[in-house]
């Protein structure tokens, strides 16, 4: 059997090619459920804010801090067991405790944030908070994935859309199109 | 330098152990997933992932999740040998060992 170099050539690159794509399956796997569970959040104290404004202050505080126990709870069951349900690799293990530690250094950027803006209005701090994921998604999709470049394309359109123009239902546009479009891009993800 | 393995060679059969390899050793994968990353049809993924199987190159395990049939695939130890042999011929015929 002969192979030619142009035929070993493109061989290479197929492996490339595969190896690439099963890092992009498992980060899709793996940031799926998480992609889920901030939609929820996001639904929830949003249209709780729309409809039950009285609610907005405990509701907010309340559901973000069940989304972070949730979240938590997910980062330790894939540290153990990844999403196609092999025990996970030392790898997983060491790239899944580095994202941990590079969304708690997201956070405390944001709250950073807040405190030196000091957005004048509920709505101006909503979009400031929200505005932030979807264009650190975008970010991250430039390296790990196509998908989730769109996801974070198409909610941060919402965002900007919901804050300039829908002034009135601005709430319930960003539990709907914001939580909706990542609640749909973890789906999404899931079928990758 | 060792030649080319026969076996592992063909496009969609390189491509599919290439993907098998990029995963920890043993884990399986579906054969669904493999499907949909290779883009390939059924009856042709069936008839690589056989030949494979039976150069003892691939391990496949069929079960039943609920009434669903599940198959999963994974690179046995004798197939990542064979792949990382292939691997290094490929190299070497491209630096000009060949």
């Amino acid at each position: 059997m002969n192979v030619s170099r142009e035929e070993a050539a493109q061989a290479l690159k197929d492996i490339d090619r595969a190896n690439d794509r099963i890092v992009q399956l498992k980060g899709y796997q793996h940031g799926a459920p998480f992609f889920i569970v901030w939609g929820l959040v996001w639904l929830v104290a949003n249209s709780v804010s729309q409809f039950w404004p009285e609610y907005q202050k405990w509701v907010w505080p309340g559901s973000v801090a069940v989304g972070f126990l949730v979240s938590l709870a997910l980062g330790v069951m894939q540290s153990r067991r990844s999403p196609s349900g092999n025990p996970a690799t030392e790898r997983e293990r060491r790239i899944g405790g580095k994202i941990g530690l590079t969304a708690g250094v997201l956070m405390i950027f944001i709250v950073s944030v807040l405190l030196i803006a000091q957005p004048q209005t509920a709505d101006a701090g909503n979009a400031m908070v929200s505005i932030f994921f979807p264009f650190m998604y975008m970010a991250a999709g430039i390296w790990a994935g196509w998908r989730l470049f769109v996801i974070g394309f198409i909610t941060a359109a919402a965002i900007l859309v919901g804050y300039f123009w829908m002034k009135d239902y601005f709430d319930i546009w960003m539990g709907v199109f914001g939580g909706g479009s990542l609640i749909a891009g973890g789906l999404w993800l899931r079928t990758a | 330098m060792d030649g080319p393995d026969e076996i592992i060679h063909q496009s969609m059969r390189l491509k599919i152990t290439a993907t098998l390899n990029a995963l920890p050793s043993g884990e399986q994968l579906e054969f669904n997933t493999l499907k949909a990353v290779l883009n390939a049809t059924d009856g042709n993924m069936a008839t690589h992932l056989a030949a494979l199987e039976k150069a003892g190159y691939i391990a496949v395990q069929k079960d039943f999740v609920g009434k669903k049939p599940r198959t999963r695939v994974s690179l046995t130890r004798t197939g990542r040998k064979a792949f990382e042999r292939h691997v290094a011929y490929l190299k070497d015929l491209l630096e000009g060992g060949g």
